[in-house]
């Protein structure tokens, strides 16, 4: 059965939830979304659901997604599967999750700030156990963007197999979409899914 | 990290030094990032400012009666 969702207009992270819904009820499922940062993201889900996922532009502003394969038989509804890339463990096996809610660290003074939370990121690189995943978002996000002093860090950790997730939301509001040098532009759902399922969640 | 680079780290005598030498030498466009100073250097909790050799010169004349520095150690 083919089940086709139209996501136009609908914001962020409205899309990836109807579309999460869909394949997990539908063998054969196609996403009409009307930006680059919605097709990204269902994408993203679709291949993290195990989903074979092509992608069909039909407009300037239409994108029909199309996302087949499921819902597989022996997992429970509502379940997605892990995929390699979660399960498999970096540097000594962690997966805590450290959150980014701004450019600056503690407050009281922002130079002291901006200076604190570059130290804490090139920090997080020498500690023996790596995160799995790190999440920015409001101000935060500024730290991905081009011209940022803890790019070439992040970009180190990325290698090592940390995940890197940026609000979109975040990065749209400071205009700063195409600029973002690392990282996975990232949506509300996927954060707070990752957010709720952490062993444990840092916050500098 | 890189160990195979020839890298620095420029000391201060305080922190409020460290930000103010960072934006001297960002204006003055000489690439230095700034690190927690290093624990085999110093067990201090301060922030330093890391470059790689061929900068380590023109940190110094950038830097040279603008922001007072106490030394620069090998990384």
């Amino acid at each position: 059965m083919k089940k086709t969702i139209d996501a136009r207009g609908l914001s962020c992270p409205q899309p990836v939830i109807l579309a999460k819904q869909a394949i997990e009820e539908n063998e054969r499922v196609v996403v009409i979304v009307d930006n680059v940062g919605a097709v990204e993201n269902v994408r993203r889900l679709g291949s993290t659901m195990g989903r074979e996922v092509t992608i069909d532009k039909k407009g300037e502003e239409t994108f029909h997604i199309h996302l087949s394969g499921g819902p597989a038989t022996n997992d429970s509804p509502g379940k997605t599967p892990d995929t390699p890339a979660e399960k498999q463990s970096n540097r000594h096996g962690s997966s805590y999750v450290v959150a980014i809610p701004s450019d600056t660290m503690g407050s009281g003074n922002d130079e002291l700030g901006a200076i604190l939370i570059k130290s804490f990121i090139h920090t997080l690189l020498q500690l023996e156990r790596l995160p799995g995943k790190i999440i920015f978002y409001n101000t935060g996000v500024k730290l991905t963007a081009e011209g940022s002093d803890v790019i070439d860090d992040l970009k180190q950790m990325e290698e090592l197999g940390v995940t890197i997730l940026v609000c979109g939301t975040c990065t749209n509001f400071f205009e700063i979409t195409d600029r973002v040098a690392t990282g996975t532009i990232s949506n509300m759902f996927e954060i707070a899914e990752t957010m709720s399922q952490a062993e444990r969640l840092v916050t500098p | 990290m890189t160990s195979a680079r020839n890298y620095y780290v420029v000391l201060f005598h305080s922190v409020t030094h460290a930000i103010k030498a960072e934006k001297v030498l960002k204006e003055a466009g000489v690439a230095a990032k700034a690190i927690p100073v290093p624990r085999h250097i110093s067990s201090d909790c301060g922030v330093c400012l890391r470059c790689v050799g061929s900068q380590k010169e023109k940190i110094e004349q950038t830097l040279f009666e603008k922001v007072d520095f106490s030394r620069i150690a090998h990384l």
